[in-house]
């Protein structure tokens, strides 16, 4: 008989199944076999489908109270009585699992991918008859030997004997018969399977007792026997197992009216035919028992079993309380939401008036936040939690929460409830599918369904319902899965829809519903003759309609529509967080454009996700390699159809909120060039595929095996930045969140104050604030400046590019520009030695006038831009008749390894001829040397710094502009496609072919910088750079040719130091002989505790990189001093 | 119903209110307060949102507030959007008896700004006036929560403590300040006495401009029962508790 309806469901599955995948979403949507299974038996994660086979199990009436001792039966007697099934026999890591609706997917279908859903529940629970068997469970399996079949096996479990205290009592093992079908070899596979599985499992059986003990069936089928077996023992051998709250505080409803006892006494035949908690097996029964509404006492530990709270119970059984021991006392944001609302979770029920339910749900929802920190507290747990501790005790409830919050209802209590707001969109689409003229109507009335439906999902229809109807959803919910909740919702507005259609506002919609719940108790058809049907409920007409109308409603239908909604609904959610913490950033953040800030912001939030997914995914690869052989999928648990790979979106719930320093690098190297390495590891990715804002595309799957920096260029890794990180970091978290970043940028990009600049320049280098920067922080000031510019200058860096220089040829008014500054930064730290303190009031003098002279002619030119703009086009080339270099040169600087670096600027500036100033000069030199001395402490102070600065006009332009708009945000795009780059390239050459091609600056500097991604820009960005770059190239050019001359006479001397800069910012070795004299020992202690002050420590190239240039510039300090002296 | 339809024939028109604020401010309860004249000490936390509707009479028309209820926890946040598109007017509640609750409160204010519709009547409420002590009022802890209102949250929570018994955290002053430089209404409530609770909604229901009321929408035949009921119980309450106040005979 059940044979053969059986087969009627198989068949009609088979019909109805092709129509369901046809709408089917893509492969890699589809939850994984694995993942399948263990929702289909609902299995804890662990678990994994090691074998299958098909079965045919057969129940013998009350097996589970013959004596086990007994003969068994010959299997053909066996055969002929009691209930066959045929279905499939699944074996994982720690369970046997048999069910008649088989499998949720095609035995075929891969570990990683289900290619199909078959079973009714598509995974979504244990629908069908069968059992989840623990395999500690089990006690005994045989095999018989038999004609008609190849393998059969008995199985005896330790039904109603797992209690400890009852050894003496002849068990009661219930015995199952299964018959294999499969060949010989598949059946011998999986009996070897399930005896290694069996062997590791006696080590459970402490486990299954201590769980089992806690069980209401056991004290209820106990009472039972004991009673049978003359009362011996006595009933106070037991106590009564903590069913809820509701066993102190009367549970919900009138038991009477409820048929409680019938209820029990039902249950209490169907345990003691088909096995208790660990054992029970799912017959037709089972599914009619739990349909008609749990019994109160059972109903806790029925919920345990088919939400599969049960297994992770019994995998863990201490887990709760030595979770609350092991946080006791701490404290949280999520205990402090938790507090406010245990005053108001079911109020009305007695048993959160007092101390006692209250601290029960106290003790559950903070046991839980902090196993799932991720989620820690959202209103409405409490309520769910509330209703659950009605029923059961507070650890079952603490596992059935978790089972809640990871499986039934995926996403739902995170952070940002994408789950809530997904499923919301799902049962709009399928009310607009199934109703369609009611969803016209709310259209067209403007009413928000959500309003309505929101909480019910959320709180499971608890806080709707009178509580007893919401428990009775409750009770199928975590048998079939959240279906259960689609569909109770799709009915209610089903039933009520005469009624909606006339509502036409919120208000009318949400009365109507009130008052059908509040009715639900009542006849659903009060007039009619019938008295049979007079009897039904409104509640049993819900339950009809939602399950018997709504029954096409399957898992399948809402992953697939999950699938279809997810990326709408996480924009959204990721639109308004982006809003919110852009709008909160606080007062410092006004100083930057919302276009900037909502760069940052993506920009930020990009760097910390595609680093997550690095990581996650070399991790994955590591993995891969490292148990190749033993497939293990990887799944995160999203729920059905939850995509690995996205874990970690901001939609999803807490992603990281903290960029530590190599995150820092990868975000600066993305919007300011000088943050580029110029030795990148790793070949560059030629693929601008990652297009602005789709940060979160799928693409990141089907990438290549990546470089640590993705897709990006390869951040540099230079003190400044490390000092940058450290000032940013104002909470000394060693990390950055966005308002660290935001308030960082503020401080550098939203003051055009050149004053403000230079004070935080200064403050930077000033590690402890005394106000002082000693030699080594001048040194590295200087470093820091040759650093930022070694690509050209931010704004007013002509053709904005280093790109030309790949090309093989660089503009001449670019090198120009850089020869400038660098001779700018050699002045810098001569003066710096020279005004530092202490020093002679004497000499204060005369620098002053120094100085004085350059700010003039800054101001001078700064007001005629434009005019000069006119004279573009014959500017750029005049610097060309400067180039002469004497050859005499490079053979005076020995450490220019390549000789073609030199560039026409420096090289002019350092003609050997004499320098009429140099006595002066010289006595000045001589007087500051004393400063430079290594062994005679010296420090500036913020004002010689700003001095200093000011003195340099280009210096001085660095500070203005230079720097902050060196920093690219909203207004210039990402450096991204190199395609663009061409178009710069061949703008910057069509002005400059004359002046290129003289050139071989082009090929070293190119050399160096090999393997930068030139930035990215609209055309109309370009021109509007190139004309203002025009018009300041052309005013600099017009200056630089009347101060030539001059130039060349005074700064005769440091001509060397120029160059000496400039090999340091664009070559890599120099000669170690260099460093001489007796100072280059003291520069040598001096750098030894440098490593700790950077803390470097990064123990890879990158911390040598540093290093090495530090050893430079130690050297070239040195080498100053030497030449200081002479 | 009897006192809106057919006894007066004034212009009716609906107006959606959306209420916003930090969990456990009293945002329900002062609906509930307002549409149902009740309290109810441990109110369960709102799930989502919920609505209610109330009318107001005013001189010359009369309103029916349409009433959106949201949830305060910060992660239902992303929720309210769903709530507060197209409303007229907003409460914006925060608890005198904690600071962080009105920083929170400037965040809806300014989300509101941006983002709802503009010209929205927004109004800033501080609940729980009854927890504080009249006499102590916005007293020696002016300046310090002056700061405070800016993003740092809950940084003098002891300080007030010790001072007479009185919970209050956030002197009224400071509030009211806020609210006048963003240009916003503003009271004190306690829903629990009913203190000012109607005042709110009439001011509102008066700031209102003229032009952006549109009609009530559809029959509304069938909108009456609840509200009905709701109104003659209020107006009771009403008319022996505070007396004739300007217009709202709700």
């Amino acid at each position: 008989m059940f044979n053969f309806s059986n087969l009627v469901q198989k068949a009609q599955q088979l019909i109805i199944e092709p129509t369901l995948s046809v709408a089917g979403p893509t492969s890699d949507r589809r939850p994984s076999k694995a993942t399948l299974f263990r929702h289909q038996f609902r299995l804890p994660d662990s678990q994994s489908p090691l074998q299958e086979i098909t079965a045919e199990l057969t129940l013998s009436p009350h097996h589970s109270q013959r004596s086990a001792s007994g003969e068994v039966g010959s299997p053909e007697k066996e055969r002929t009585q009691g209930n066959h099934y045929v279905g499939k026999l699944h074996l994982s890591e720690q369970f046997l699992c048999f069910s008649t609706h088989g499998s949720s997917f095609i035995s075929t279908a891969s570990l990683s991918s289900s290619s199909s859903f078959t079973g009714q529940t598509h995974g979504a629970g244990p629908a069908g008859n069968g059992f989840t068997l623990p395999l500690c469970a089990i006690r005994r399996v045989e095999r018989l030997h038999s004609q008609s079949y190849m393998f059969a096996l008995a199985i005896t479990t330790w039904n109603g004997s797992a209690d400890g205290k009852r050894k003496n009592v002849a068990p009661s093992g219930q015995k199952l018969t299964i018959q294999l079908a499969g060949s010989r070899i598949q059946c011998e596979r999986f009996c070897d399977g399930l005896k290694k599985g069996l062997r590791a499992g006696v080590k459970e059986i402490e486990n299954l007792r201590s769980v089992v003990s806690e069980c209401y069936s056991e004290y209820l089928l106990a009472e039972d026997e004991e009673k049978s077996e003359g009362g011996e023992q006595g009933k106070t051998a037991r106590e009564h197992p903590d069913t809820g709250l509701g066993l102190v505080f009367k549970y919900p409803g009138n038991a009477r009216k409820l048929r409680d006892a019938t209820k029990i006494r039902l249950w209490r035949e169907y345990l003691r035919e088909n096995g208790r908690n660990a054992t029970l097996i799912r017959q037709p029964t089972f599914h009619k028992l739990i349909r008609v509404g749990l019994p109160n006492r059972l109903r806790g530990e029925i919920w345990e079993l088919t939400s599969g709270s049960f297994f992770l119970r019994l995998q863990n059984p201490k887990l709760y309380t030595e979770t609350l021991a092991r946080f006791s006392g701490r404290e949280s944001l999520a205990i402090d939401e938790i507090e406010k609302d245990l005053n108001r979770s079911l109020p009305e029920y007695p048993g959160f008036q007092s101390e006692e339910g209250i601290g029960r749900l106290r003790r559950v929802l903070t046991a839980y936040s902090w196993t799932n920190e991720e989620v820690g507290y959202c209103q409405a747990m409490n309520i769910v939690v509330a209703a659950l501790l009605i029923y059961m005790s507070e650890s079952q409830a603490f596992f059935l929460l978790s089972v809640l919050c990871d499986r039934l209802l995926p996403g739902y209590y995170s952070t940002t409830m994408y789950g809530t707001l997904l499923d919301q969109k799902v049962f709009e689409s399928l009310v607009e599918k199934t109703m369609p003229i009611l969803w016209d109507h709310l259209q067209k009335h403007d009413v928000q369904l959500s309003v309505v439906s929101l909480p019910w999902f959320l709180s499971l229809y608890i806080n709707s319902m009178p509580l007893i109807f919401a428990f009775r959803v409750l009770d199928v919910f975590f048998l079939e899965g959240p279906k259960v909740l689609f569909q109770i919702g799709l009915a209610i507005l089903r039933i009520n829809g005469e009624e909606l259609l006339d509502a036409t506002d919120d208000g009318t919609f949400i009365s109507v519903l009130k008052s059908y719940f509040a009715r639900l108790d009542e006849s659903a058809h009060p007039k009619s003759e019938n008295p049979k049907l007079r009897a039904v409920t409104r509640f049993q007409e819900l339950m009809v309609v939602a399950f018997k109308e709504f029954a096409g409603i399957t898992q399948n239908t809402i992953s697939e529509q999950r699938a279809k909604h997810k990326d709408a609904v996480l924009a959204n959610i990721e639109n308004f967080t982006k809003r919110t913490s852009i709008r909160n950033l606080g007062p410092e953040s006004k100083r930057l454009s919302p276009n900037d800030l909502g760069f940052l912001y993506d920009r930020f939030y990009a760097i910390l996700y595609e680093r997550q997914q690095r990581a996650e995914i070399m991790q994955q690869e590591a993995d891969r390699k490292v148990k190749a052989a033993k497939a293990k999928a990887m799944e995160v648990m999203t729920g059905m159809g939850g995509n690995a790979v996205e874990k970690g979106r901001v939609g999803l719930g807490p992603s990281p909120t903290q960029m530590d320093y190599d995150g820092f690098r990868e975000f600066l190297a993305g919007i300011a060039k000088w943050a580029v390495t110029d030795s990148p590891t790793s070949p560059p990715e030629a693929s601008g595929e990652k297009a602005g804002h789709s940060y979160f595309g799928n693409s990141m799957r089907s990438r290549p095996p990546m470089s640590p920096w993705g897709t990006g260029p390869e951040p540099a890794d230079h003190e400044f930045m490390r000092r940058l990180f450290r000032r940013w970091d104002t909470d000394m978290t060693n990390s950055l969140n966005l308002q660290n970043v935001v308030t960082g940028f503020a401080q550098v990009k939203g003051t055009k104050d050149i004053m403000s600049n230079i004070s935080y320049f200064f403050e930077l280098y000033d590690d402890d604030g005394d106000g002082r920067v000693d030699r080594e922080g001048i040194l590295r000031i200087s470093e820091a400046l040759l650093f930022l510019s070694r690509r050209g200058m931010g704004e007013y860096s002509p053709s904005h590019s280093t790109v030309d220089l790949q090309q093989g040829g660089s503009p001449e008014r670019h090198s120009n520009r850089d020869e400038q500054f660098l001779s700018s930064i050699s002045a810098f730290i001569r003066r710096c030695f020279e005004y530092a303190d202490p020093d002679h009031p004497s000499n204060q003098h005369q620098p002053l006038s120094d100085t004085v002279e350059n700010p003039d002619d800054n101001f001078a030119i700064g007001t005629d831009d434009e005019d000069d703009l006119i004279d573009l086009k014959s500017e750029p080339t005049t610097p060309v008749p400067q180039k002469p270099s004497s050859p005499k040169d490079h053979i005076k600087h020995p450490l220019s390894p390549i000789p073609s670096n030199t560039d026409p600027l420096s090289s002019t500036s350092t003609p050997t001829s004499p320098d009429p100033n140099l006595p002066a000069r010289t006595e000045k030199a001589k007087a500051a040397n004393k400063a430079l001395d290594p062994n005679k402490p010296l420090y500036i102070t913020l004002p010689t710094f700003r001095m200093v600065i000011l003195a340099d006009e280009i210096l001085e332009q660095f500070f203005e502009l230079g720097f902050s708009s060196s920093f690219r945000l909203a207004d210039a795009p990402l450096p991204s496609s190199a395609s663009s780059s061409s178009n710069l390239t061949t703008f910057a050459n069509a002005g400059n072919k004359s002046a290129t091609t003289g050139l071989g600056i082009g090929g070293s500097v190119g050399g160096a910088n090999a393997g930068i991604v030139p930035p990215g820009k609209g055309l109309r960005g370009m021109l509007d750079n190139i004309v203002s770059d025009g018009m300041r190239v052309a005013a600099e050019v017009r200056r630089r040719m009347e101060e030539a001359q001059r130039e060349m006479d005074r700064e005769a001397r440091h001509g060397r130091e120029e160059e000496d800069e400039e090999d340091e910012g664009a070559s890599g070795a120099k000669d170690a002989d260099l460093l001489e004299g007796a100072e280059t020992e003291d520069v040598e202690v001096e750098r030894g505790s440098a490593p700790d002050l950077l803390g470097v420590g990064e123990g890879s190239g990158m911390g040598a990189g540093v290093e090495a240039r530090r050893n430079r510039s130690a050297s070239d300090a040195s080498r100053k001093v030497v030449e200081f002296e002479r | 119903m009897a006192d809106s339809g057919a006894t007066q024939p004034k212009p009716s028109s609906s107006v959606k209110l959306v209420l916003l604020g930090e969990a456990a401010v009293g945002k329900s309860s002062l609906v509930m307060r307002f549409v149902n004249n009740d309290f109810q000490e441990n109110k369960e936390p709102t799930i989502g949102a919920a609505f209610l509707t109330q009318k107001c009479t005013l001189p010359s028309r009369t309103i029916k507030f349409e009433i959106w209820d949201t949830a305060g926890q910060e992660r239902f946040a992303s929720l309210a959007p769903m709530y507060y598109r197209n409303a007229q007017a907003a409460l914006v509640v925060y608890d005198i008896t904690k600071s962080s609750s009105l920083t929170k409160a400037q965040h809806w204010v300014a989300e509101l700004q941006r983002q709802a519709s503009p010209g929205i009547v927004i109004a800033l409420v501080g609940n729980k006036a009854d927890l504080a002590n009249p006499e102590g009022e916005s007293g020696e802890g002016g300046g310090e929560v002056e700061e405070d209102v800016d993003g740092v949250v809950a940084g003098n929570e002891e300080e007030g403590e010790e001072g007479s018994g009185d919970a209050r955290k956030v002197p009224t002053k400071t509030a009211k300040a806020y609210a006048d430089e963003e240009g916003l209404l503003f009271f004190e409530t306690s829903a629990k006495t009913g203190m000012n609770v109607a005042d709110v909604f009439t001011a509102i229901a008066n700031a209102i401009p003229e032009t952006s009321l549109k009609g009530p929408r559809g029959v509304g035949g069938q909108s009456s029962l609840r509200e009905g009921q709701g109104d003659a119980r209020v107006n009771l309450g009403r008319a022996t508790a505070e007396g004739p106040k300007e217009g709202c005979a709700c």
